[in-house]
């Protein structure tokens, strides 16, 4: 499988992920959503692996392929938080957000090729990335709920669930992301002597680790305010932006040791 | 005690009093900067790194056990001093992502002249304010947890102990530990044995333990391909350059708009040179080759162009193949897929040891861990000579045990989700009973 398939791939994908989308709304059960969602996952699932064998690496080393993973991702969040807080418009949102970065990717397409240096070949490569781009995903979706609950404002009722599903993802999130972060260490120090050296990239992913913990430790206070709580979590979106292709453009990462592409 | 009509530092404190605490750990830093300078963290090696380390803990457990029933120092394991605390650290790391940094070597000369370098910032994880701010967090997370035992205890603790105290831990070890990190480089070449390494100053230090360099490998990707411009030798398409990867001969592909066939490959091959023509012959040496013999066809020619693409090596040049007097095929050097040492190690006690090193596989020799770090690029894949790194970092346990505790916290985290939703099941309940009642 090469790069060329996947304009069908992600078009069955999305299409699939859309009738997803509709017939949570127009359905009462929950199943036929969650059997269209995970048909769509599925075949996006299948893309995924063919590249990696044909690549013969773990499709993880660019952009692009980061971005891949994301688009796997987001759907994937949308879906366990639909099942398990009933939000159908989680749905639609993370569906669209899929298809911005599946569009980036069709529009400016990577080169694809099967080097990979030595630096990255570990066996931390795939589970630290694919951790991180889980974490991503799960963290852009509950920013959909944080934007989506600033909109709606004060016309929102049961915004005390909003707020117990948001805290939900958000420990979820940063779980994921202290592991991701963790084991960057790990292998930091078995690839380049040190597991932490304020490499751009590592000053950016403490600025999100941040960012997230004072989201928590300001939730734990009962008075606290919902509508600081949700800026708190888009700020802290926009640093993990950072951390994530940001630093690519920043002068003071131009000798960073994490710009591969 | 109604909270909205407190005067400031009146009990109990609350957000503000976090906030000017927080800026006042900064600003000392600050003012320790402008009259100390820059901290020098030879100063704090070993022992001097124990004993602040020691100070510190039981320094904080004596203040624990004589002032805790104080509500100022209740107040430091509160979400009124953390939250400030992290919103301090976080701005002092987004400082730390925008300006470049300089290395601790650096001389004061090297540093751009400005507000900045007057605070420390251009070596910030060594300024005196990002210092003070990490023990001002450290302070914080000691009082927490031990505060958290007073408690009774749940299940739930579990998380809170190993991600409070796994920071703390981590932490302290990371600042601590630091000043007694020590990187070294040697440069071995093949059939020789070194045993001294070189400090990112240049001073040389004789180590405890010898490498002799038996041999240094390096395997390469297959050869590329690429059309380039004549003119400005870029890779065509300008806007999205593209290349193509050796994968076997008789294989036909487009490349840039150019129909391109492989005829024959020799992975080993030397270039010779008379007036008129460059030969190429398969010959297995130092310094040989690869070539690839393309034809290649586009629309606009009649007559296919055949010939031997080359990347050359430090012996021979690189060959071209011309398409038209716009364009040419040429294969770029070839990318590194590993490079690996083969090396004997001799220690102090006596012992011999062989091993292989490569990059992401370290060998661990008494507190020691030596990397694969370079090579001579100038002689690509014939270099005879490696450079390793080696590292002593006698915190890295402290420092893992921190992390494992970290990284048990987070799948907990995962696992057991927030405290909130102990509350969950009732909360939701008064949700839709509020629902019907409307």
């Amino acid at each position: 499988m090469t790069w060329d398939s996947f304009l069908y791939f992600s078009m069955g994908s999305l299409l699939l992920w859309g009738i997803s989308d509709i017939s949570a709304y127009i359905s009462r059960e929950k199943i036929t959503p969650l059997i269209f969602r995970a048909g769509g996952l599925i075949l996006f699932g299948l893309f995924i692996a063919g590249l990696w064998i044909s690549l013969e690496r773990p499709p993880l080393r660019t952009m692009g392929e980061t971005r891949l993973w994301y688009s796997f991702f987001l759907p994937l969040a949308g879906l366990l938080t639909y099942m398990r807080w009933d939000y159908k418009w989680i749905l639609p949102f993370t569906t669209l957000l899929s298809a911005v970065f599946i569009i980036i990717n069709i529009a400016n397409p990577d080169i694809h090729n099967k080097a990979l240096m030595p630096a990255l070949q570990s066996p931390w490569f795939a589970p630290h990335v694919i951790i991180y781009m889980f974490s991503y995903a799960l963290l852009g979706a509950v920013t959909l709920v944080a934007i989506y609950y600033l909109v709606k404002g004060e016309k929102l009722k049961n915004t005390s669930k909003i707020m117990i599903m948001a805290d939900n993802m958000v420990y979820a999130g940063i779980a994921c992301v202290t592991l991701g972060m963790l084991m960057g260490a790990l292998w930091a120090k078995e690839a380049w002597g040190h597991y932490w050296s304020w490499d751009p990239k590592e000053t950016w992913a403490a600025a999100t680790w941040l960012g997230y913990l004072i989201y928590i430790h300001y939730r734990l206070k009962k008075r606290s305010s919902n509508k600081t709580s949700m800026i708190i979590l888009i700020i802290a979106f926009i640093l993990l932006q950072i951390c994530w292709y940001g630093v690519n453009y920043l002068p003071s990462a131009q000798q960073s040791i994490h710009t591969y592409t | 005690m109604n909270n909205s009509s407190r005067k400031i530092w009146e009990n109990p404190w609350g957000y503000p009093e976090g906030f000017i605490v927080a800026a006042g750990v900064v600003l000392t830093g600050i003012l320790l900067q402008a009259t100390t300078g820059k901290l020098n963290p030879d100063l704090y090696a070993y022992p001097v790194n124990v004993f602040v380390g020691a100070l510190f803990v039981i320094g904080l457990l004596t203040i624990y056990f004589i002032f805790n029933k104080s509500r100022s120092v209740r107040w430091f394991s509160t979400v009124y001093s953390t939250l400030p605390a992290i919103v301090v650290l976080l701005v002092l790391c987004i400082i730390l992502g925008f300006i470049p940094q300089f290395p601790i070597t650096a001389e004061e000369s090297q540093l751009p002249l400005d507000f900045f370098s007057s605070l420390g910032w251009y070596q910030m994880t060594t300024s005196w304010s990002f210092v003070l701010c990490c023990f001002y967090l450290l302070i914080i997370l000691g009082f927490t947890t031990l505060y958290r035992t007073t408690r009774r205890q749940s299940w739930r603790d579990i998380g809170f102990y190993l991600n409070h105290l796994g920071l703390f831990i981590a932490l302290l070890g990371g600042v601590l530990g630091s000043s007694d990190l020590v990187r070294l480089t040697m440069t071995v070449s093949k059939g020789n044995t070194e045993w001294r390494g070189t400090t990112h100053k240049g001073e040389i230090v004789e180590m405890p333990l010898a490498i002799q360099l038996d041999s240094f490998i390096i395997e390469e990707y297959e050869p590329k391909l690429v059309v380039i411009d004549n003119e400005t030798g870029r890779i065509l398409p300008e806007a999205r350059p593209e290349s193509y990867m050796y994968e076997g001969i008789g294989k036909k592909t487009q490349l840039a708009g150019i129909s391109l066939e492989v005829t024959d490959y020799l992975p080993y091959a030397a270039v010779f040179r008379d007036s008129v023509h460059s030969n190429i012959v398969p010959m297995k040496m130092d310094g040989s080759t690869a070539a690839l013999k393309v034809k290649a066809t586009h629309e606009g020619i009649t007559q296919p162009v055949e010939g031997w693409i080359s990347n050359g090596s430090y012996l021979f040049p690189h060959s071209i193949l011309q398409i038209d007097e716009n364009r040419s095929l040429a294969m770029p050097p070839q990318e590194v897929k590993k490079y690996s040492s083969h090396i004997t190690l001799y220690t102090e006690e006596g012992k011999t040891e062989k091993a292989v090193i490569e990059v992401n596989k370290p060998l661990s020799v008494n507190n020691w861990m030596i990397y694969q770090y370079s090579y001579d690029d100038s002689k690509g894949k014939y270099s005879d000579t490696s450079v390793f790194e080696l590292v002593y970092d006698p915190w890295l346990k402290i420092v893992y045990i921190g992390i494992v505790m970290l990284l048990s916290g987070a799948i907990f985290l995962f696992v057991a989700g927030p405290e909130t939703n102990n509350l969950k099941i009732e909360k939701i309940a008064e949700i839709e009973s509020d629902k019907i009642k409307k």
